[in-house]
């Protein structure tokens, strides 16, 4: 498929024109709002929703295929928050600590930006491994238990205390996100395909339709954040692009090298690319409380998670055709 | 209306500043509270409260005078440096003033 046929593909996906609007609507100052329950009740939904289908998935292709891929996921987040710490620290100059925190959020993922990506393979009808949303799971923590210890390291706070490590733990840990995401993946294993059928008018049907209402809240929510452009700087913009691609590339590599089919090393490339914008804030402010959140929420909330949605995805599925030929 | 003087110490924050802000608390024997959420406008420009993570709260603090001094000089050392917050008191009549005292701690 041409490059620009799948860029049209994508733009035109209900998820994205809607995405659009909730931009649009901000941007026109219209008084639209959604009260701030919907967000919860949907990303629950949304994470609860791949994380079954996934434990399903995991359950039929059993352990034995998963494990080495998943490591290679682990060890993505892990590394990945070292180079955007040095970029960040030896190209744009920010201070130790704001780069630390960068890098946090851009080793860890965004379940929204996964989710999209394999909505996107379904309506190219590109076969995947169902069971991607484990390696989404183990990706949010690494990264940032690696930012917040380069954080405190490079601003000689010495390490951690034994509070503060177990603190950290369970934020990273036991965030609302890995939580349910492993929490459901292991009822998707115990139930197997028969409980996908059970909750298939639940989780299955209406998934499409709640993801698009999802991303018109996210686009409302993205734009609200864009007029903190101005105070982050044009290097840290090009940053939430630049380094999104040299992930990717990354990413589907290391995706293809352990295994996975094109559709797989893609959403390996996707999770890769992708930023997290609620579990590494929430332990940001608590751990590197010096960091300064401006920075790294605009980075990833206002130009990379919008860049990986809409341009990012038909780009990580044309790199896939060009380097593994899939598709 | 009748009762007795106590201090109301409001303190209006960045929702992740919840767990710290109630530690503090529970660190000055202080045992009672009303937290609920808020969004509003500060001195750095417009808090959108859409994300529960981003939200900011108000927690209503009724202490002893003693306390209340306490607690706001624990907050302006401690709190105030590292979070988005705004901290004012107020004095106010309560009924039942055991209530409000903190436990020793």
């Amino acid at each position: 498929m041409e490059f620009w046929e799948s860029v049209r593909l994508n733009l035109a996906s209900p998820p994205i024109l809607f995405f659009a609007l909730g931009l649009l609507s901000v941007l026109l100052r219209t008084d639209l709002r959604l009260p701030e329950p919907i967000y919860v009740g949907l990303s629950t939904y949304l994470l609860l929703a791949i994380g079954f289908k996934g434990g399903v998935a995991l359950a039929e292709a059993g352990l034995r295929e998963v494990w080495l891929p998943g490591l290679a996921a682990m060890a993505l987040g892990t590394v990945i928050p070292l180079w955007c710490y040095a970029v960040l620290r030896l190209g744009l100059r920010l201070p130790a600590v704001d780069a630390a925190a960068i890098g946090a959020h851009y080793g860890s993922v965004s379940a929204v930006t996964f989710v999209t990506a394999v909505q996107y393979l379904r309506d190219l009808g590109v076969p995947f491994e169902g069971y991607a949303s484990a390696f989404l799971a183990v990706m949010e923590s690494p990264a940032i238990v690696v930012g917040v210890l380069l954080g405190r390291w490079a601003t000689r706070h010495g390490g951690l205390t034994g509070r503060e490590w177990r603190r950290l733990a369970h934020e990273a840990l036991l965030g609302r996100s890995v939580f349910l995401l492993v929490g459901s993946l292991l009822a998707g294993v115990l139930c197997g395909r028969r409980g996908l059928e059970m909750t298939e008018g639940f989780f299955v049907t209406p998934f499409q339709g709640l993801l698009t209402l999802f991303l018109f809240e996210m686009g409302m929510v993205a734009a609200r954040r864009l007029g903190d452009l101005r105070k982050v700087g044009p290097a840290l913009a090009v940053f939430g692009v630049v380094m999104p691609v040299a992930h990717a590339v990354l990413g589907l590599w290391v995706g293809h090298w352990t295994g996975l089919s094109p559709g797989g090393a893609f959403l390996m490339g996707v999770l890769a690319a992708s930023a997290s914008y609620i579990a590494a804030p929430a332990a940001m402010r608590l751990a590197l409380p010096e960091a300064n959140p401006t920075l790294y929420l605009t980075a990833s909330l206002a130009v990379t998670f919008p860049f990986n949605v809409t341009l990012g995805l038909p780009l990580y599925a044309q790199m896939v055709r060009w380097f593994l030929g899939g598709f | 209306m009748d009762g007795h003087s106590m201090t109301l110490v409001t303190v209006v924050c960045e929702a992740l500043a919840r767990t710290p802000l109630l530690e503090l608390l529970r660190q000055l024997g202080i045992h009672g509270y009303t937290l609920f959420p808020v969004e509003g406008a500060g001195s750095k420009g417009d808090r959108p409260a859409d994300i529960e993570e981003f939200g900011n709260i108000q927690v209503e603090i009724i202490v002893p005078e003693e306390t209340a001094r306490l607690l706001t000089e624990r907050l302006a050392a401690e709190f105030l440096p590292r979070f988005a917050a705004i901290v004012y008191s107020t004095e106010v009549r309560v009924l039942r003033p055991e209530k409000f005292r903190p436990h020793q701690s």
